[in-house]
């Protein structure tokens, strides 16, 4: 059990370490976010079980590790052929990160439209720091917890994308956040920004994967903002190594009529949490998040998911689906909030669980709070195993036990995955879980689309 | 073919099949009837390999091989196939993927090359077709959604693709209208060779009328009481089961 002084020296050795090479010197209000981020640090109550949302997840194996700050220096990676881990058969416009710093753009971003900027974050600091400071101002307050602060603290390069005014991307856009090892462990610390101006529309391929099979901390924070009507399709892989642990805080805010469609997969790592805050801000918002987990041995998912309806008539999906093998643990915590004045408001939360094994754990946990009196809300939640009366029909028609185990979670997993509308991520994932869940073949239970 | 001898078979202590014999040569059709409750589903479930059942006594030989000591999936690679009564649903499972699996999985087994992927496209949509089953269906989770009517075609058509040498048909008439029932038994008869023997277990001669039997059994109490041809059915069709069971006793 780590102590709250262990957890304290813990922090302020990450957060001391790596003062010196941070970009944007000069700038008061970056230099006062970082400052309130730290001051955050030394505040903020240290992390617990009592805590609700921390409940089930214990982060002592976390901080018995000591990392090493990432991205000081990537010279020497201006070479690096990064085709190969590129998602096969996506034509698209691409960013690519290693260990949380943006390498200078590859060819394919170079034809990106009009109105249009798909970069560093670092470099916008040096080039654009105006237009910046605007969009970062909105985050103040916003860390809550030790993580976020620390991500703050230090905020030092990750993936801007600003989408002009009624542009709408003819190609998706993929952000590849390549972790490469290191001798120690690393701390990687990416500080995403993405804003959509009014009307405009992108289909966003965010995915987190390992080059070896290194430890690292990743701890990402992405900030999304929808103007009104605008539209994001954001589709989100994390899928690094069994010794990577790996949180992902999501601030999400939709503006008039915007429209948010996510779909979080989860694969990865020995700790994976993704904490993700949707807040619709203004009417007419809709907001859809979808996603798919896998746990086995010695691995923990750990889904928090805040759906704040601050304003009328808008709309939220939320379905996660988990599939859970050997000893894996899963921790969903769904959480509704409907404000007074939200009226018309419709909200849907579901999670549904497959264990394929009796020594699986799921903590799930839907919440709706609601203030309103005219509203739509539901939740829901299953944990369930195999059927064996369906395992017996694949095996009665000569389908190994390992096989149709396979096929059957698949199956489980098609309402995600037949809800991606980009082929070259479908066939990816179809591959990708037939693999992890042991199939023979690649037998996929789902329409990979070319049947 | 297949030589049943003194199966004895349980479940939960309930004891279901009593020293049930048959013996079933290539070639062969053969129905099986008798009451609810008599343990023809029993009979097929356990031949097919399902767990929930304790067998405690005698032995199934099928083609030479001790069936009850093969796995469920091996004993489909031997050429056994079951069209269940019940066909489950397999949500998010694609049909057309399912029978191709399966497919695939009894070629391996017997050292063959996996089919083609525009033969196999090829050959299950034409033996749809003969069964009748809208191509719609294929691409859908496996029964999911399906009419009763439309999950019996969908066993038919796993049954023509997958070629067994012995068929059983658990009461692959139930539920079903005329017309389904004639295309049903179509696709049965279609498949008769010298090669494959076939079971029948049904309620009802009607189908019988369709699917023409070299034998017919009478399954009451977890035994076979009485065997005998195509008339035995006529016969069971106007004197129901009743008098079968005081000749047994």
């Amino acid at each position: 059990m780590i102590t709250a002084a262990q957890q304290s020296d813990w922090l302020l050795h990450h957060l001391s370490q790596s003062a010196g090479n941070l970009p944007g010197r000069g700038l008061a209000w970056l230099e006062n976010l970082r400052r309130e981020a730290a001051r955050s640090v030394a505040q903020l109550p240290v992390l617990n079980r009592k805590q609700e949302s921390w409940r089930y997840t214990s982060i002592d194996s976390l901080l018995q590790q000591r990392f090493i700050t990432a991205g000081a220096d990537i010279g020497g990676l201006e070479n690096l052929d990064i085709s190969r881990w590129m998602l096969p058969g996506l034509d698209a416009y691409r960013l690519v990160l290693v260990n949380g710093r943006c390498l200078p753009s590859p060819a394919s971003s170079a034809d990106l439209p009009e109105g249009v900027v798909l970069g560093s974050l670092r470099t916008a600091l040096a080039t654009d720091p105006d237009r910046l400071s605007a969009w970062f101002v909105r985050n103040s307050g916003r860390s809550d917890n030790l993580f976020t602060a620390l991500n703050s603290a230090l905020i030092n390069d990750g993936a801007l994308l600003h989408v002009g005014t009624d542009v709408v991307l003819d190609k998706p856009i993929e952000i590849l956040h390549l972790h490469l090892g290191h001798e120690r462990p690393l701390l990687v610390q990416p500080r995403n920004l993405l804003v959509l101006e009014p009307g405009s529309g992108v289909t966003l391929v965010e995915r987190a994967i390992g080059a070896d099979s290194s430890a690292a901390f990743h701890n990402h924070l992405t900030e999304i903002y929808l103007s009104a009507g605008a539209s994001l399709d954001h589709y989100r892989l994390q899928d690094e190594n069994q010794r990577s642990h790996h949180l992902c805080t999501l601030f999400l805010s939709q503006q008039e009529q915007s429209r948010y469609r996510g779909t979080h997969l989860s694969f990865g790592g020995v700790w994976a949490r993704t904490d993700c805050h949707a807040l619709l801000q203004q009417p007419g918002g809709e907001c859809e998040i979808n996603g798919l987990y896998t746990v086995g041995d010695e691995q923990l998912k750990d889904i928090h998911l805040r759906v704040h309806h601050a304003a009328p008539r808008c709309t939220s999906r939320e379905r996660f689906k988990g599939i859970l093998h050997g000893e894996g643990r899963a921790v969903f915590d769904g959480h509704i909030i409907v404000d007074r004045g939200a009226q018309g408001s419709d909200a849907q939360l579901r999670n549904d669980n497959l264990m394929l094994t009796r020594s699986a754990e799921v903590d799930t946990k839907p919440q709706l709070e609601i203030y309103a009196d005219d509203v739509k809300c539901s939740h829901g939640t299953t944990v369930g195993e195999v059927d064996p009366a369906q395992l017996f029909y694949l095996r009665s028609r000569g389908i190994d036990k390992a096989q149709a185990l396979s096929m059957l979670s698949l199956g489980f997993a098609a309402e995600i995955s037949n809800g991606i509308r980009l082929n070259a991520l479908r066939s990816y994932l179809a591959q990708r879980l037939a693999r992890k869940l042991g199939g023979q073949t690649d037998a996929s239970g789902m329409d990979s689309g070319n049947v | 073919m297949l030589s049943i001898k003194e199966l004895r078979v349980s479940i939960e202590q309930k004891s279901i099949l009593n020293g049930l014999n048959l013996e079933i040569g290539s070639g062969e059709v053969h129905a099986i009837m008798g009451p609810n409750g008599s343990g023809k589903s029993t009979l097929s479930q356990v031949l097919a390999g399902r767990e929930d059942y304790l067998v405690s006594g005698g032995e199934v030989l099928f083609d030479g091989l001790d069936l009850l000591a093969l796995e469920t999936e091996e004993r489909a690679h031997a050429g056994l196939f079951l069209g269940m009564q019940y066909p489950v649903e397999l949500p998010g499972v694609n049909n057309m993927t399912f029978i191709r699996e399966s497919l695939n999985a009894l070629r391996r087994a017997r050292g063959e090359p996996e089919l083609d992927a525009a033969d196999f496209l090829r050959r299950v949509r034409e033996q749809a077709q003969l069964v009748g089953l809208d191509q719609a269906l294929l691409k859908r989770g496996v029964n999911e959604g399906f009419s009763g009517g439309e999950k019996k075609r969908n066993e038919i058509l796993q049954m023509a693709m997958l070629q067994p040498k012995l068929a059983i048909l658990d009461e692959t008439d139930s539920g079903l209208d005329i017309d389904a029932l004639r295309v049903i038994a179509g696709g049965v008869n279609g498949l008769r060779a010298a090669d494959r023997s076939i079971i029948v277990i049904t309620h009802y001669q009607r189908l019988l009328d369709y699917i023409e039997p070299d034998r017919v059994h009478v399954l009451v109490g977890g035994r076979i009481v009485r065997s005998g041809d195509k008339q035995l059915a006529l016969e069971l069709e106007q004197r129901g089961y009743g008098w079968l069971d005081e000749a047994a006793a």
